[in-house]
């Protein structure tokens, strides 16, 4: 201790031992990983047409990394999904499967983040939100999530007085004032980067979490509706049926992924996504229900004297894209399924009602107050 | 000047790199407390400053963990290393005019590393945000005043060395060596993937465990003797300590990744390491309270005592608490929620900052000859206590809620879990704003000592200067 050269080489073999492990050691480790196929031959080759995971981000996406970096996204987000003992990431539906190392071989600048104010953002790509809805977002969160903290930046965004069709309109509280903005291009950098996060593949190291519980639940209905007597129904009746069932349960593109939220047994979840099944909304007003379906519905309701406060957004792949004729086939459906029993929707009510929410922005979701208001 | 006793001499020599020091210090603390409440209150109302590019929340509240850390950290741990061991090796400070000079350049680099985070310069790493651009700067300045520090001991008169010296020489060392581990494997030799994220985590808090912790054990050594004039209890246990923090802290850092997208092995020695840190904590809170409770009465009418002794209370308590953290059984509920910001504080403010407090007022007197008014430092100890605890509690009880709640998957995210934490952030906010006003009064405190009459004070640098 008393001599400074055996002092001075004492303290830093300590330290030195240290990052033998975690710098050294971890680099000679994993230091090299490569993007690979999600199954390996049996002498652990690539197959040699396979698709290699990860994909390297575009150029936009990758600018866009910057700007997430730049303003201390990292701060509030973390982009990592805990194995499944260690954290509730999956369950909560921030992921497939957890994260793995070479998830990030190709990222320049990893931002794990170890804090969460927001939600984890590994997986946003996955989440379906559409464009609009994130420039929105990034724009002003609270005009879509009214209880969110994070902060709104319209420095992003220019504000245009005589919008193009490109641009978006965000009305807020008061539906009469509605602003018009550009996203300018680090926005749409932000928001190609924010698309672009996914792990939507299955690695020789790690597969998709199957969630036992749903699969158990989508073959019980399967059974329920198969032997459901509907022989009585009018063929006509049924056919609407078939097809929006259809809707209901397809997840991508043209279809309106309903079951995601409200379940394929239209029981949603509690205290998060209300039900469908003996619901007062879906037995009731016809009018309301061709409206929350061609904009979603957003801020507190209560169904069945159960409050929700949540965001649905425009149901559709894209948001806001079912037609006339899905709308009227996926409402005649929930209206006539586990249990309910009430009359069908028409595509010609459908479009009436279309007709009559003229000049409303896309993408503005009804609040549970304009939707109860007198209808003009 | 014959009369003067040796103190008297090193106290002198220190006197003009002390003050700088310690009055840059302080002006990074307010920067820090001006960033901490900007930070609290965006988290109250996002809409607050929010069409200022420059004043987001990621870059305010990262702005503040490094004025905090480097500013003030940095700048309070040269003029207290300097003092104590020159007080120590019983040898003058030389070179005070390129320590002033060096500190100089520590304080620019940091100063656009901060601006540079505000501008959109920063990398995301913890505690390695500042652009890279200032990184040299810092190094170089900081090795300048670091090899100062060691002339200054190697030309000590006694040759036996004693606990605070070590703690404080191996802290010294330990930055640059910790600085250039992360240099080298952000920027010159990049790591890929989340090799990096092992590597910022690693070295962000073994900045807290290698640098700010081991200085302020090393002052508690100093200052809880030299004030009640006795010897620390159990004293032959401090080598022991200093050694298991030495050689456990470093491996003990990383069970912040548990779970994470990293081999496994790392989060797992983490964890054990994490245990095992009991010793170290052991011994630290035997060698100061055994001593300082021999004589409760006079810790209680020293101030600077005081303020020791909170801080290394705050250790003790704090280091225990992150022992329970870092289990896995509770990490599965705290990992990534604000408890990250009751570890930060714990450590920063409840443990260096207040020994640091009470260092300043120990050793301010003696340099310029000058009393702080009791009356001024008592109503510093008194704010700063109750803003502590007040953001401790408020970060630990939030944390607790976040965690419990997050892990419910039924909850939806911000209209529940983070509604539900809303209020702790609404009292995060007014402990900022009590810190704040207690730092005001620390730095006013300070200053007064130092620049008593500022207009006196420059003419006499005149004279000097035409001398």
């Amino acid at each position: 201790m008393n001599n400074l050269a055996k002092f001075i080489a004492g303290i830093f073999m300590t330290l030195g031992i240290a990052w033998l492990a975690f710098v050294v050691g971890a680099r000679g480790q994993y230091g090299d990983l490569a993007p690979t196929s999600s199954v390996l031959e049996e002498d652990g080759s690539i197959p040699a047409d396979a698709d290699l995971y990860p994909i390297a981000l575009s150029g936009v996406a990758q600018q866009g990394a910057k700007e997430y970096a730049s303003l201390g996204c990292v701060t509030c987000h973390t982009q990592q999904v805990r194995r499944v003992e260690t954290g509730f990431d999956v369950e909560r539906g921030w992921g497939l499967r957890p994260s793995a190392p070479r998830d990030y071989v190709l990222q320049e600048h990893v931002l794990l983040g170890n804090s969460r104010i927001g939600p984890d953002l590994a997986n946003l790509g996955l989440r379906e939100y559409s464009e609009e809805w994130l420039h929105q977002h990034l724009f002003e969160p609270q005009s879509l999530i009214p209880s969110s903290l994070c902060p709104p930046s319209p420095f992003l965004y220019d504000s245009v007085d005589e919008p193009a069709s490109s641009d978006l309109s965000i009305s807020g509280e008061d539906p009469e004032v509605v602003r018009h903005i550009r996203p300018t291009i680090r926005a749409k950098r932000l928001v190609a980067y924010l698309q672009s996060l996914k792990q939507d593949y299955e690695l020789p190291e790690v597969s998709f979490i199957e969630k036992e519980v749903e699969e158990g639940d989508q073959e019980v209905v399967a059974e329920v509706i198969d032997t459901d007597d509907s022989s009585k129904a009018p063929q006509w009746l049924q056919d609407q049926i078939d097809h929006g069932k259809e809707v209901y349960m397809k997840a991508a593109t043209g279809g309106g992924m309903c079951f995601t939220c409200h379940q394929t047994n239209g029981e949603g979840i509690a205290g998060q996504f209300p039900p469908l099944a003996g619901s007062d909304w879906v037995l009731g007003n016809k009018e309301r229900l061709i409206k929350i379906s061609m904009y979603g519905l957003m801020g507190e309701i209560e169904v069945n004297g159960v409050k929700y406060n949540n965001v649905m957004a425009p149901p559709g792949i894209p948001p806001g894209s079912l037609t006339d004729e899905q709308i009227a086939n996926v409402l005649t459906y929930i209206r006539n399924d586990w249990g309910n029993s009430a009359s069908a929707v028409s595509p010609e009510e459908v479009a009436t009602v279309r007709a009559s929410l003229k000049g409303r922005a896309p993408m503005q979701m009804f609040t549970s107050a304009e939707l109860s208001s007198p209808v003009q | 000047m014959s009369t003067d006793s040796p103190e008297k001499i090193i106290d002198r020599s220190a006197k003009l790199v002390f003050s700088f020091f310690i009055s840059s210090a302080g002006l990074w603390l307010l920067i820090a407390a001006l960033f901490a409440y900007l930070a609290a209150a965006k988290l109250t109302d996002p809409f607050f400053l929010s069409t200022c590019e420059y004043l987001t929340y990621g870059k305010i509240k990262v702005s503040q963990a490094n004025a905090f850390v480097y500013g003030w950290g940095g700048n309070s741990i040269f003029a207290v290393s300097i003092w104590i061991l020159a007080r120590l090796s019983q040898a003058e400070v030389r070179g005070s005019i390129f320590l002033v000079f060096a500190g100089f350049i520590w304080n620019i680099a940091i100063t656009f590393g901060v601006l540079g985070i505000l501008d959109g310069h920063m990398s995301g790493h913890e505690m390695l945000e500042m652009p890279t651009e200032v990184w040299p700067a810092m190094l170089i300045s900081y090795l300048i005043i670091t090899f100062l520090i060691l002339v200054v001991h190697r030309s000590r008169q006694i040759r036996e060395t004693i606990a605070p010296q070590w703690f404080i020489l191996a802290a010294l060392l330990w930055f640059p060596a910790l600085f250039l581990i992360a240099w080298n494997g952000m920027e010159l030799n990049p790591a890929r993937g989340t090799l990096q994220t092992v590597l910022s985590m690693w070295y962000g808090q073994s900045l807290i465990w290698l640098w700010l912790t081991p200085i302020a054990l090393g002052a508690a050594y100093y200052l809880i003797p030299a004030i009640l004039g006795r010897t620390i209890d159990k004293y032959y246990l401090a080598i022991f300590g200093f050694w298991c923090i030495a050689a456990l802290a470093p491996w003990s850092v990383v069970h912040h990744l548990e779970g994470g997208p990293v081999p496994m092995w790392i989060p797992a020695i983490g964890t054990v390491m994490s245990i095992a840190m009991v010793f170290p904590i052991a011994v630290a809170s035997t060698n100061f309270h055994a001593t300082a409770f021999m004589d409760i009465g006079k810790v209680w009418s020293s101030l600077p005592l005081r303020f020791v002794i909170f801080g290394t209370l705050s250790y003790t308590v704090s280091s225990y608490i992150g022992v329970v953290f870092s289990l896995p059984a509770v990490a599965k509920i705290t990992q990534f929620t604000i408890i990250n910001e009751f570890h930060f504080n714990q450590r920063v403010y409840g443990f260096f900052s207040m020994i640091i407090f009470g260092a300043v007022y120990y050793a301010l007197p003696q340099i310029t000859n000058r009393e702080i008014p009791k009356s001024a430092k008592s109503f510093h100890f008194w704010t700063s206590t109750f803003g502590v605890l007040l953001l401790l509690l408020a970060y630990l009880i939030g944390g607790l809620t976040h965690g419990v709640l997050a892990g419910q998957p039924s909850l939806p995210w911000s209209s529940s879990v983070i509604q539900s934490i809303q209020p702790y952030f609404i009292i995060t906010k007014v402990a900022f704003v009590i810190l704040a006003f207690s730092q005001l009064v620390f730095v006013v405190n300070v200053w007064r000592v130092i620049f008593p009459n500022p207009v006196e004070c420059l003419n006499n640098l005149k004279k000097e200067a035409s001398v």
